[in-house]
């Protein structure tokens, strides 16, 4: 982990408004290589909009996001396609192609989008699903896997181009308790491999163990931004304060309001 | 049956069996030319309907909108009468010669201005259908998928073609067939433009020797037949969706459940 000299990625200054709803008020980050940045938050906060501005899923307003040192607020077309070749990105719904065994899951955008021939292709996603535990599943189609299984199978995925960064939205809310425990595992693998990794989350345990810095985002503004020593034990912004408050006695907070 | 002697001999032998033979052999020659051309335009009308660009987009909209909202009677007159004398006369020439080697079983001429302007009418016909149809399935995918593919570097073709489209064929691949099926039998309004297809022959059986009712009836039987074999062939030759592997139901097992079902109820 280091925020030093050159950041893998930086937000200058990134806004983003749908229609008149401000959604990310002048974010400014810098995340190092093979850091993992823990965001959380409220619902509505903006923190999915935030890493969903890093790969364009959603356009930028204003602002400037610089990937390795390259400008990409104004990529579009093929430099766009290419960029987002380079960050891989993990969804809450796991959204892998219900048409495709998991093996050609993780090996179509290196066929498709990177020319692999297929046989390589095969090879490398084979590895992947190797691992993440899941050799024995490759020709197994997303609605034979388990939902741990399929987040494990869309990590695979997101890792066939071999990012520098992967996005993770939310990538254990749609899971079962007892399957969140496989996903965190494979995903905490990440940044020893030097990739950076975004999780949006609201796995606390997660944030404390594997992050190296948490942000807590409200009203489209990181508030908060943090080591998780820090930011566990000592919260500085009374809505942060406010915010663990709940998550550790949800109830007592319902009670008072 | 009341002063009715049926004879169906009389429509299913000599010259009029071979005339019933002919045209259900050209229901099944135009049933195939049409539907080929019939997927071709619905790619294409399907890519200008859901292009990224809203004039192209528009184009795709008035065209669909045209052929379906207008009867297939009036464009098949439309096509015969209006169009082809349209063409440079070289061309009408050309078709309209007889060509040996565009003579089919028995007898069926399909190099011809009824079998082109059938084929093409029902084939544009049916596109904007089946382009509506593949719309519908494309609207009904998780937007997750769509996302998937763009995180991954798929442009918006690539993504249709590699991710969207196999998945929305597998969901409407029913209604596709339907309208594959409402395309044979449309075929029948062909007749009015002298194509010599089933109905034109029956209608021929019953000048010709007023066999009327036997001639529907074995018209309409054909019919039933080439409607029930094509409707097996097409659903067992579609994709299906992979939701429920694997504990696919055989048919005789969802039947089965069907009536287990309705014996609950």
């Amino acid at each position: 982990m280091s925020t030093s000299a050159s950041p893998l990625i930086e937000l200058q200054n990134v806004h983003k408004w749908h229609g008149d709803l401000h959604v990310i008020d002048g974010i400014d980050l810098k995340v190092g290589r093979g850091e993992a940045l823990a965001i959380i938050g409220p619902s509505g906060s903006g923190k999915s909009t935030l890493i969903r501005l890093i790969n364009r899923l959603e356009t930028i307003s204003s602002g400037e996001i610089i990937i390795d040192g390259v400008p990409t607020a104004g990529f579009t077309g093929r430099a766009l396609r290419e960029l987002r070749t380079e960050i891989g990105f993990v969804f809450q719904q796991f959204n892998l192609y219900g048409h495709l065994n998991a093996l050609d899951n993780v090996s179509l955008a290196l066929r498709k989008v990177r020319g692999v021939p297929k046989a390589q292709a095969s090879e490398r996603a084979r590895d992947l699903l190797d691992r993440v535990g899941l050799a024995s599943k490759a020709h197994h189609f997303p609605s034979q896997l388990s939902g741990g299984q399929q987040q494990r199978v869309a990590i695979a995925r997101a890792l066939a181009t071999e990012p520098k960064i992967v996005l993770f939205d939310e990538p254990t809310s749609a899971l079962d308790p007892e399957m969140t425990g496989e996903v965190l595992s494979v995903i905490r693998e990440l940044p020893k491999a030097g990739i950076s990794i975004l999780v949006v989350t609201h796995e606390m345990s997660f944030a404390r163990d594997v992050a190296d810095r948490v942000a807590f985002t409200d009203g489209g503004k990181i508030l908060e931004l943090e080591p998780p020593e820090v930011f566990f034990s000592t919260p500085k912004h009374p809505r942060t304060q406010r915010f663990l408050q709940q998550l550790l006695s949800p109830l007592s907070v319902v009670g008072a309001a | 049956m009341n002063g009715i002697a049926l004879d169906f001999a009389g429509v299913l032998t000599g010259l009029p069996g071979k005339w019933l033979l002919s045209g259900f052999l050209m229901t099944i020659y135009v049933t195939i030319a049409g539907s080929v051309l019939a997927t071709i335009l619905a790619v294409l009308l399907l890519g200008l309907r859901i292009a990224p660009s809203a004039p192209v987009r528009f184009v795709g909209i008035a065209i669909i909108e045209v052929f379906r909202n207008t009867p297939i009677l009036v464009q098949f007159l439309f096509w015969y009468f209006a169009a082809f004398s349209l063409l440079p006369s070289s061309v009408r020439i050309f078709i309209s010669t007889d060509h040996a080697w565009a003579v089919l079983p028995v007898n069926n001429l399909i190099l011809s201005p009824e079998f082109l302007s059938a084929a093409w009418g029902l084939g544009l016909f049916t596109a904007a259908f089946l382009a509506e149809e593949l719309r519908a399935g494309l609207n009904a995918m998780p937007r997750g998928q769509r996302e998937a593919a763009i995180s991954q570097g798929f442009g918006h073709w690539a993504t249709l073609r590699l991710v969207l489209l196999p998945q929305a064929l597998a969901n409407s691949w029913q209604p596709l067939v339907t309208q594959y099926l409402n395309l044979m039998k449309l075929s029948s309004l062909a007749s009015a433009i002298s194509l010599a297809e089933l109905t034109y022959q029956v209608r021929n059986i019953e000048s010709y020797n007023a066999h009327t009712f036997e001639a529907f009836a074995v018209g309409t039987a054909l019919y039933l037949l080439l409607g029930l074999v094509l409707g097996q062939i097409l659903t067992r030759l579609g994709p299906r969706p992979h939701t429920n592997r694997p504990a696919r139901p055989t048919p005789s097992e969802a039947a089965a459940k069907v009536v287990g079902a309705s014996s609950d109820a």
